[in-house]
């Protein structure tokens, strides 16, 4: 009870305390003629829509067009977006957000709590069958799971506005990490108006009206997307970069070209040419956590093989892997090997001391799966094979490769099989594989993000790990005082029962233009926005 | 020629539907869908998108709606994955790309190379005949995803005189067309080359030239129009090629058109938009065959349909 007050309390008083101005140019600066900030993008975006939009890079372009409730700092810390601050309930259930009263739409109209209500609704709507409706039952909210399955309607969501700038939350459990969730781009408010009046069309550029900082002046699909400052956004005056212009080029290492020709101001880099480029451009190569976990996933349900239901088997698998030579040699890109599921740089997050990650060098752990292989009645007589797939990538293919030399030392036949993407997952989500290639990507910035992932009734538990001490130990950690020592209970289960092999832990490795400011340095989810950039003057 | 003409177009329908089906149930029967992501959705989100977009109706169903879609409204359907557009929008932004530098490389590719491969032919075994047969070779095994890198790192990185990918005006189209039309302009060349020089050898240039003709007109009034044959033939299967050339050219130099659209539905598993650019391209060649098979009627008098 007291740590939930003083948490409510507290996270007033940050907000208050930060009241985050756009772009926070020191004394003294000199800022740059041309404020044009040009980035890279794999692919076309696939949806303007907020409720729509499944993936990364189109977040990166919507928090660019619209905004939710909070944003995030370069820390990763929350600071006030349309909402100043909320208040929480004793029970932690009902959640009480004060809109600010000057935020705009860029048609003039301004922004009130209705307009989050309508995308709340229809984030669960069963007419929008958004691919991200699980978010809101993700949040908890009152009636989602139903209104998605259409037992109830969407007007019955756990959402209503009390007045034009005050919003009311209410959630089935209490989340301490639950203001953290409202960052993501699926929670941002659209105008009815709009979007009934143009159906499918009105995310075309023209029509689409968001209130974020910039306006969507051009979406030419696979191509580019060009964004210009915004006038109505509340804090306008404080934005410094004029325009943003988002380039697809499908191909990394063509954009690395592109970038050096001074067609990018940021591009990601190719696998293992960081070590290089932080020689020859030490200011512009930058490496910094990244909020995903590379894991083997292993099938310890009942169509997986039956070597991989002992433990000491397991144990084996994973003992034998050197991450060292995975990170050292092969990705080269200041990405930390990992004996655990959750990223180490989690926000409160601190892995407990594990065995096998602190008390042993590699040699050992070697020795030791040799040991308990042979404990499993395994041995140059009675060989394992097993087979480990993964999704088409060079990258992967390396590591696959490097993990199937590692395990032959210890006496395992390892099959690897190549499948492309959407065959590979698949296959993963009807549990016809051995070991798989996985990666999570947190949602938000707290541990159960991902250690929610690894429960019993997770949909997303494609080893099918069925433990009942951990799923204890996540359904309390949801109303305990402090969830971080569950937590790390929980990755000790993880490490005693190994269902799945962690490889490593994400970096984002870039090149970043010398001259731009303001791209954040310490957040794990690289939750940037235009606003906050500026470019120098040489 | 007229009924030979709408013969043609009257088998095209049957070809096109055949095709639609074929690669219907093909497209059906591999693994994984839209939907399928990292993200395993949960049942009841997975069971509204699927009626949404119709695909919980039996397969027979859906390709019957899609076909009366299509021939009713040219109606192609929205696709699964950029679910702001519809096929129609997709294709209309991004056909009008790739027939610019398509048609832009087959123009480049065929007048540049029967000019080389005349060239050659007529000054045989000279130092002309060995640079132009030299460069063909090469220009043919050098594929166009190591063309397209080299182009850029040369003429954006280097040199500065072009941008490195987009299409936001002419200069952004000069790239992408010396990529795409090089290894076809090589071919030509050499069929040229060799179709002419064969020609030349014939009785009805000795006739012409006994008659006195100047040289440059019985090349290019005698000769050319039938050493062009070969090169017609290769047309067809070079338009094939071409397409599929083009989702290099889209990938290297993010051009936003329709080849490489092609590639992603099917990685994509949209389904929609693989069958509306399927049935385009199915369309189009089946036309192309039909302009080549036309002109070869027309260069040869002793072909009649």
């Amino acid at each position: 009870m007291k740590l939930r007050t003083t948490l409510a309390s507290s996270a007033l008083a940050l907000s208050l305390a930060f009241q985050a101005h756009a772009a926070d140019v020191p004394e003294g600066v000199n800022l740059a003629e041309d404020q044009t900030y040009t980035f890279w993008l794999l692919d076309a975006i696939k949806s303007m829509d907020p409720q729509i939009n499944t993936d990364v890079e189109g977040s990166d372009v919507l928090r660019n067009l619209f905004e939710g409730l909070y944003n995030e700092d370069g820390n990763g810390e929350l600071v006030p977006g349309v909402a100043l601050d909320h208040e929480v309930s004793e029970d932690g259930k009902t959640y009480t957000f004060n809109l600010r009263d000057d935020a705009k739409w860029s048609n003039g109209e301004p922004v009130t709590a209705n307009d989050f209500v309508y995308s709340w609704r229809r984030l669960a709507d069963p007419a929008t069958a958004s691919e991200y409706a699980w978010y809101m039952e993700l949040m908890q909210v009152e009636n989602a799971p139903e209104i998605i399955a259409g037992d109830k309607s969407p007007e019955e969501l756990g959402i209503r506005a009390i007045d034009d700038h005050t919003l009311e939350v209410k959630i089935t459990t209490p989340l301490p990490y639950f203001p953290q969730m409202l960052v993501h781009g699926s929670t941002f408010p659209v105008l009815q108006s709009v979007v009934e009046e143009h159906g499918d069309d009105w995310t075309d550029a023209g029509t689409l009206v968001g209130n974020g900082a910039y306006t969507l002046v051009e979406h030419q699909l696979g191509e580019r997307v060009v964004m210009e400052k915004n006038d109505t956004y509340w804090d306008a005056e404080n934005v410094v970069m004029e325009e943003i212009i988002a380039l697809t080029i499908n191909d990394v290492n063509q954009a690395l070209t592109r970038y050096l020709a001074g067609e990018l101001d940021r591009v990601d880099i190719p696998a293992g040419q960081y070590p290089r480029l932080k020689k020859e451009y030490p200011e512009q190569a930058v490496s910094t956590p990244y909020n995903c976990s590379y894991i083997y996933m292993l099938n310890v349900g009942d169509k997986g093989p039956e070597a991989l239901k002992n433990v000491n088997v397991r144990k084996a698998l994973a003992y034998a892997i050197d991450r060292d030579i995975i990170v050292d040699r092969i990705l080269q890109g200041g990405q930390k090997p990992s004996y655990n599921w959750t990223h180490w740089a989690i926000a409160d997050f601190e892995r407990p001391e594990l065995d096998w990650a602190d008390n042993m060098d590699q040699a050992q752990r070697v020795e030791k799966a040799k040991e308990l292989l042979t404990e499993a009645g395994y041995g140059p007589d009675n060989p394992l094979d097993l087979t480990l797939q993964y999704n088409t990538s060079e990258d992967h293919k390396k590591i696959a490769i490097a993990a199937s030399q590692m395990l032959k030392q210890i006496g395992v036949n390892l099959t690897l099989d190549n499948y492309e993407w959407k065959v590979h997952t698949d296959r993963m989500q009807n549990q016809e594989y051995d070991m798989a290639r996985y990666a999570w990507c947190g949602d938000y910035n707290e541990a159960s993000t991902y250690l929610d992932l690894l429960t019993s009734y997770s949909g997303h538990n494609n080893g099918e790990f069925y433990n009942d001490a951990y799923d204890k130990l996540m359904k309390d950690s949801k109303t305990a005082e402090d969830p971080q020592p569950l937590y790390q209970e929980a990755e000790k289960i993880l490490a005693e029962e190994m269902p799945i092999i962690p490889i490593y832990h994400y970096a984002n490795v870039d090149m970043i233009a010398a001259d731009i400011e303001g791209l954040p340095e310490n957040n794990v989810n690289n939750t940037w926005y235009g606003k906050d950039l500026y470019r120098v003057a040489e | 020629m007229l009924s030979y003409i709408l013969k043609r177009l009257a088998i095209a329908i049957p070809t096109l539907l055949l095709l639609i089906v074929i690669s219907f149930l093909l497209m059906h029967s591999a693994p994984g869908g839209p939907f399928t992501s990292e993200r395993e959705l949960p049942p009841q989100v997975l069971a509204n998108l699927n009626a949404k977009y119709g695909l919980d109706d039996p397969l027979w169903k859906q390709i019957t709606t899609y076909v009366w879609g299509i021939v009713t409204e040219f109606d192609f359907g929205p696709s699964f994955v950029y679910k702001d557009r519809s096929v129609n929008e997709i294709i209309a932004q991004g056909f009008p790309i790739t027939l610019t530098y398509g048609l832009l490389s087959f123009a480049v590719a065929v007048i540049v190379g029967v000019s080389l491969g005349v060239a050659a032919a007529v000054r045989h075994n000279s130092a002309l005949d060995y640079a132009a047969v030299g460069v063909s070779i090469g220009a043919q095994v050098l594929p166009n995803f190591v063309m397209a890198p080299i182009l850029v790192l040369v003429f954006t990185l280097w040199l500065g005189w072009l941008p490195g990918g987009g299409w936001q005006g002419p200069e952004y189209w000069i790239m992408p067309v010396i990529a795409l039309s090089t290894s076809f302009m090589a071919s030509i060349a050499r069929i040229t080359r060799s179709s002419m020089l064969e020609v030349l050898t014939s009785n009805h240039i000795r006739t012409a030239r006994a008659k006195g003709l100047p040289e440059r007109r019985v090349i290019l009034r005698h000769a050319l129009k039938p050493a062009m044959l070969p090169v017609i033939s290769y047309l067809g299967p070079a338009f094939v090629a071409m397409i599929t050339g083009s989702v290099v050219v889209d990938i290297y130099f993010s051009t936003g058109g329709i080849g490489k659209a092609f590639v992603d539905s099917a990685l994509n598993r949209d389904y929609a938009v693989m069958m509306g650019v399927t049935i385009l391209v199915g369309a189009l060649t089946i036309f192309f065959n039909l302009v080549v098979d036309i002109l070869y009627g027309w260069i040869d008098p002793k072909i009649r349909y």
